[in-house]
């Protein structure tokens, strides 16, 4: 690129030169790890979806054939709407915790430090070993923590993430207890930015608390609950260890990231397991689920910055 | 910043100046008593966060039997603290462990060294048509990286590079999150300093290494910290990628075990809490720094 930029511009000096072709240079490793880990498998994966696989491997030109399979697969159908599910609890659970907790860390004088690491400490843990620790707790079989106490207490025991009404919702408890700290402290950092002489000025007019809250506080970090907003959406779409082990996969719970890599890894869809691959392989299917998911991670991405832009022209 | 973590001289609610209720609030009781609710509900809060690490700690502590048994009982009858080496021998615990710490320091190595550089190019050296390169990394700090498992799968499997720890090291060279950290520092770093360095005639990795890396410890320590904690907890291409026993990090061998019915559960709860032990001790050792970069991003718009 930067021999490109030489003949074209003939004030181009030596000093420029050195100075563009060094930046490329330093660049350049980071740039070639991108495009092997990022790049590259995105547009593969693209590509990919359009054909038919034997293993891991394209074969013949499909059309949106891929995408036929899928959508006539009642698995995706049902993984597609639990995946809107984990939206809709994680928004209903998960969001506003964050905004509560931030408002309260933000106004205590005590133990200030006490809180803010006790409420962080979920989110530095491995989520396979806290996935594997809910998975005891709402063990519905025997041994199972939440059932034994029930059954201490006297009470028949709770399906829990066995039925096909809970699953979702107690799995999205369980990724609000191991997100929600961490995201309050985000919340926090936001409201320590809030002018105090704003709120002087408040107090001075006879504002109550109430109206502070609603007309200074919120108003402020509206900004960042926004922002933390689309971002919680984006990282539930792709909701996968959870499902995974607290679950075991269980249809109930299935999302649509842990059934594209089921499709490709999974030995009950058609011998393609680790390793192996058979001739009517559904990689193909995992590559179409995979760039379903993205439109879909994107639509709701452009959806959301088309409304914000609409929201703030209206203020103005 | 520093001033929100362990105050230095105590506060009280009589000389709270700052947020959304202050001193002259605390004069009426109505809101010394809500301060008591505020107080009340954050304990609720850390109760929540801890009782499950609590909960992990002590069942794994019980017998199978006591798993099960009615009534619950909270604490395990007998506290055999040798337990923990028992299912540590057990597993083969040690060889795992190694096996993480060699992927967690590369990982770390990596992180550091690949993104900074990524960062330095964009952020002070901005060669021409370098927004190119802005642009794709930042979209790809949208689009989810597992999406790609598949085609990643299979050029590792191209390069035969199965049952190699390089790319489980090189794919924390790429990472976007680390890459905004060290861009946003190294805006904030004067030009000038730069600008006399390059006078001078020193190339731009000289400049990189003798000026930019001693002025930017702190943040190197924070991405080496998240590198390490991240790589610890990294799952699914070390499971994908390291399909020799001998080469298995601490992940690869808890998900092996939860699927394994031979596995008693008492055990498969200790090994959990033996693969966090170390996170929760980087965790504390690092907590200001940790939590501080939280408070510091502040999250610009």
């Amino acid at each position: 690129m930067a021999n490109h930029a030489t003949k074209k511009n003939n004030k181009y000096s030596w000093a420029k030169f050195k100075k563009d072709f060094g930046g490329w240079l330093i660049m350049l490793p980071g740039l070639l790890l991108f495009a092997f880990f990022v790049w590259i498998p995105l547009s593969k994966n693209v590509y990919m979806s359009f054909f038919t696989t034997i293993g891991f491997d394209t074969d013949q030109f499909a059309g949106f054939g891929q995408y036929q399979r899928v959508f006539n697969d009642p698995e995706f159908i049902n993984a597609l709407g639990n995946t809107f599910e984990y939206l809709f609890w994680s928004l209903i659970i998960g969001f506003l915790i964050p905004i509560f907790l931030g408002l309260l860390l933000s106004e205590t004088v005590h133990f200030k430090g006490f809180f803010r690491i006790s409420i962080y400490l979920p989110a530095v843990l491995s989520g396979l070993a806290t996935s594997i620790l809910w998975a005891y707790i709402y063990d519905p079989n025997n041994g199972g923590m939440l059932n034994t106490i029930l059954q201490s207490l006297g009470l028949d025991p709770i399906m829990w993430t066995n039925d096909p009404q809970l699953a979702i919702p107690l799995i999205v408890v369980s990724m609000t207890w191991k997100g929600a700290g961490a995201t309050a402290l985000i919340y926090l950092a936001s409201l320590q930015s809030v002018e105090t002489t704003q709120y002087e000025a408040a107090r001075m007019d006879g504002a109550s608390l109430w109206t502070r809250m609603f007309k200074i506080t919120l108003p402020t970090i509206l900004p960042t609950i926004s922002t933390l907003f689309i971002l919680q959406i984006i990282s539930v779409m792709q909701v996968f260890y959870e499902p995974l082990l607290i679950t075991k996969g269980s249809s109930a719970s299935m999302s649509l990231l842990l059934l594209g890599y089921n499709y490709a890894f999974d030995s009950k869809y058609s011998g393609t397991g680790l390793g192996g691959g058979g001739y009517h392989s559904t990689a193909g299917q995992s590559a179409a689920t995979a760039v379903i998911l993205t439109i879909i991670i994107l639509g709701l991405t452009a959806a959301y910055f088309a409304l914000t832009k609409v929201i703030t022209r209206k203020k103005k | 910043m520093k001033k929100h973590f362990w105050p230095t001289k105590p506060h009280q609610l009589n000389t709270k100046n700052d947020g959304l209720i202050t001193f002259i609030d605390y004069k009426s009781k109505r809101f010394r008593i809500l301060y008591g609710v505020i107080i009340f509900l954050l304990l609720v809060a850390v109760l929540t966060a801890l009782l499950p690490i609590g909960i992990l700690f002590l069942s794994s502590y019980k017998t199978t039997l006591e798993l099960y048994a009615t009534p619950f009982q909270f604490f395990p009858q007998l506290f055999e603290f040798k337990k923990i080496f028992a299912v540590w021998n057990e597993v083969n615990f040690g060889k795992y462990f190694l096996n993480t710490l060699i992927v967690v320091i590369g990982a770390a190595f990596f992180a550091v060294i690949i993104n900074g550089l990524l960062a330095y190019g964009v952020a002070i050296v901005k060669p021409r048509g370098y927004r190119i390169a802005f642009t794709l990394i930042m979209a790809s700090y949208m689009i989810p990286t597992v999406l790609a498992i598949v085609p990643l799968y299979q050029s590792i499997v191209d390069l035969r590079l199965i049952n190699n720890y390089l790319p489980l090291w090189l794919m924390f060279g790429a990472n976007a999150y680390y890459f905004i950290i060290f861009k946003n520092y190294f805006d904030a770093i004067p030009k000038s300093l730069i600008e006399a360095a390059r006078v001078d005639g020193a190339s731009e990795l000289r400049i990189f290494f003798s000026i930019i890396i001693p002025m930017s410890k702190s943040i190197i320590g924070l991405v080496a910290i998240f590198a390490v904690t991240a790589a610890w907890s990294d799952f699914l291409l070390p499971y994908l990628v390291l399909q020799n026993s001998d080469l298995q990090t601490i992940m690869v061998l808890l998900f092996l075990k939860s699927s394994d019915a031979q596995f008693a559960p008492d055990k498969l709860l200790m090994l959990s809490l033996i693969s966090i032990i170390p996170q929760i001790v980087i965790f504390f050792v690092f907590q200001k720094q940790i939590t501080g970069s939280t408070l510091n991003s502040g999250l610009k718009e």
